[in-house]
């Protein structure tokens, strides 16, 4: 059987570089075949795909890429689902979004909404066409995105990073239209380094290493061990003594004047590691935002230090980081980053700057300090925004999900790094994410939110 | 009479939704024809000097939104944009040109900016994307329709990317705060540690969008055909 794609030594090097962002690729994928390649943060998986697909800047390229079925129009029939779903949705109502794709193939207008209605089936999503993109949880939007792609009958779908905006429910829904597109010959590649969440559907998997090279792979579950990041901070004497957070009967409204979650008890006490798990959309952010005092709670009481958040009063007692850290970085070098809440924090001279040295090394990226944080890696721009953070010597640590889509090593130096400060300086973490299995262990305290509702926690 | 107003309202609600597929050419005439009359409008509020004059503007722009079915309370956020620009103008004028003096200006400024704005967020609200795109594209290449269009859409992402900088920001020990604002040696924190930020990212989302529209095959062909609508 003809491959749908061919890949002989491919190499490619972006425009005005002479590295290589990635070297000697081969791979055949057969129909019906799905293949994963891993690899770190920045190893050229998006890089790959894009070759792929034929959206690549003309740059230095050798070695080729065949069996791809050019279509008349320039296109190719391949589908490429990047990884942020709310970036690719570009319509206001579901119908139009996936006609998105026939209206650039000068489909005839009054055959597309059978097609439109025929892709919605294949992934599940029951709305009718009409209904608002922006009512969809981000499961429904990634599958939306799939069927906008599928309308365009591709023989191979490329997926970058499905795992890292979804919660275990959304992937669960995701992995069953995957299989059942599988059966009927569609060929699937999937960028992933986070795989283990995929196997049923994995025929075969790759590598990419952080040069650029590629080999074949194999599953690799998570080494990480929880308990080799000490024991919890609620061990320490005394940790318990002293609230940093207490909410009672907390309840925040949205604009229409639902509740986003109501009727919300939680107690954390200083030197405690806290998670809260929840899907997409179950309110966790908003939580952490009322935390921080920059969303009003519209019944019950919310304390911290024991007193009533107020933004202004919490300044270098609360640290914050939200989902896409490295948005925040504006100085022109990395050390300057790091300086910027201790100059505002009073600290000057020989004693800011060996706080910033101690916070870069601290974070392993000592030997960045000269460097723009604007043209770093996607992962050493995260560690950057982490240790702007750190510097100021927080006592709370409010963590947004801001580390998703980093690989596997970069999140545990994360851990182990926000383990010893927990151990060393008793700081208090609260860290909202929506996949359970990744830090299992670690938390003092695990809080499970659904519906606006905490539904179980374990401690 | 009252058959009259109600024929009147039939068609101008038209505009809201069209879904025809035999009538699309119309309907992109409808679109343009409701484009071209709140752009009148909204020249018309520059215009106006007095106070009858705003006070009718005021009342033909709700009375669209009563015509569109669009819910004052989705409204919200303009509101408080009108709130916070009066109290800003009024303020200055009041400091400009005294207490009595200045109120007056500075409400009539105010309220003159407001309904040359509302005629737009009318527009925007309540005309289908496809509907803009379709239109647009009549007049311009349609992919300067499809930029303008997307524009629109993309506004609340930035406005959600604006608000987590924000806060992650005033936490870092940004001066950015609205009482730290009031003095005003912090507001070169507003521009390096708020707006720059948000000018890189508007750009790398601008990528990323472009990057998602020809994943779908856009601007690989010379024209390209309009969903109807359903």
């Amino acid at each position: 059987m003809d491959p749908v794609v061919r890949i002989k030594n491919y190499s490619y090097a972006y425009p005005d570089t002479t590295k290589f962002a990635i070297r000697n690729i081969n791979l055949d994928i057969e129909p019906g075949q799905c293949h994963c390649v891993s690899g770190p943060t920045g190893s050229g998986k998006t890089t790959l795909g894009l070759a792929i697909k034929g959206l690549l800047p003309p740059g230095n390229e050798e070695g080729r890429i065949t069996g791809v079925c050019a279509t008349d129009d320039g296109g190719t029939d391949i589908g490429i689902v990047l990884q942020n779903p709310e970036i690719q949705i570009l319509a206001s109502s579901i119908g139009a979004e996936i006609a998105f794709g026939l209206e650039n193939l000068c489909v005839d207008p009054a055959t597309m909404p059978t097609k439109v209605r025929e892709a919605l089936d294949a992934v599940g999503l029951d709305r009718p066409m009409e209904y608002e993109t922006a009512s969809l949880s981000m499961g429904q939007k990634y599958r939306l995105i799939l069927a906008s792609h599928l309308v365009m009958n591709p023989r191979l779908l490329i997926l970058d990073e499905p795992a890292g905006q979804m919660d275990p429910d959304g992937l669960k829904k995701l992995l069953k239209v995957i299989q059942a597109l599988k059966n009927t010959g569609m060929s699937f590649l999937l960028f992933e380094h986070n795989p283990e969440f995929l196997t049923e559907i994995i025929d075969a998997y790759w590598h990419l290493d952080s040069e650029g090279y590629f080999r074949a792979g194999c599953l690799k579950m998570s080494d990480y061990d929880p308990s080799m990041s000490g024991s919890p901070g609620r061990g320490k004497p005394g940790a318990t003594d002293r609230k940093v957070v207490s909410a009672r009967k907390l309840t925040v409204s949205g604009a229409d004047g639902s509740p986003i979650f109501s009727d919300l008890f939680l107690k954390v006490a200083k030197g405690q590691r806290v998670t809260v798990y929840g899907p997409n959309g179950a309110g966790k952010t908003t939580l952490l935002r009322c935390l921080a005092g920059f969303v009003q709670a519209s019944a019950g009481d919310v304390m911290i230090f024991g007193k009533k958040p107020i933004p202004g009063n919490l300044r270098g007692r609360v640290g914050c980081l939200f989902q896409n850290p490295q948005q925040q970085l504006f100085e022109n070098t990395v050390y300057d980053e790091v300086a910027f809440p201790l100059k505002r924090f009073g600290k000057k001279g020989t004693a800011m700057a060996s706080k910033v040295d101690e916070t870069l090394n601290m974070c392993e990226i000592g030997d960045l300090a000269g460097f723009s944080p604007h043209k770093l890696s996607y992962g050493q721009k995260h560690l950057v925004a982490l240790a702007s953070v750190l510097a100021a010597d927080p006592e709370l640590l409010l963590l947004d999900d801001p580390f998703a889509g980093l690989d596997q090593s970069r999140c545990e130096l994360i851990l182990n790094l926000l383990s010893r400060l927990n151990q060393d300086k008793d700081l208090t973490v609260i860290w909202a994410c929506h996949h359970p299995q990744m830090f299992s262990g670690w938390a003092d305290l695990e809080f499970f939110m659904e519906r606006g509702k905490i539904v179980a926690h374990s401690s | 009479m009252r058959i009259r107003l109600r024929q009147l309202f039939g068609f101008l609600r038209r505009f809201k939704d069209w879904p025809g597929t035999e009538h699309r050419r119309a309907g992109s005439i409808a679109v343009g024809a409701k484009l071209l009359g709140l752009m009148a409008l909204s020249f018309l509020a520059f215009g106006s000097r007095t106070t009858t004059g705003l006070l009718w503007l005021t009342v033909i722009n709700l009375a669209l939104l009563l015509v569109f079915r669009y819910g004052f309370i989705f409204l919200r956020r303009e509101i408080k944009v009108f709130l916070w620009q009066t109290a800003i103008i009024v303020s200055l004028y009041m400091l400009r040109f005294g207490w009595i003096d200045g109120f007056k200006q500075g409400a009539m400024i105010s309220w003159q900016l407001s309904l040359a704005y509302m005629p737009g967020v009318i527009f925007i609200k309540t005309t289908p994307q496809p509907r803009i795109v379709e239109t647009f594209s009549a007049v311009a290449p349609y992919r300067a329709a499809f930029v303008m269009a997307t524009c629109f859409k993309f506004i609340p992402l930035i406005l959600t990317e604006i608000r987590n900088i924000y806060e992650g920001q005033v936490f870092r020990g940004a001066k950015i705060l609205r009482r730290d604002l009031l003095n005003p040696c912090n507001w070169p924190d507003l521009v390096f540690c708020l707006a720059l930020p948000v000018i890189i990212r508007s750009m790398n989302l601008a990528g990323e969008i472009t990057l998602a529209a020809k994943a779908r095959n856009f601007g690989f062909k010379k024209k390209r055909t309009c969903w109807p609508g359903i």
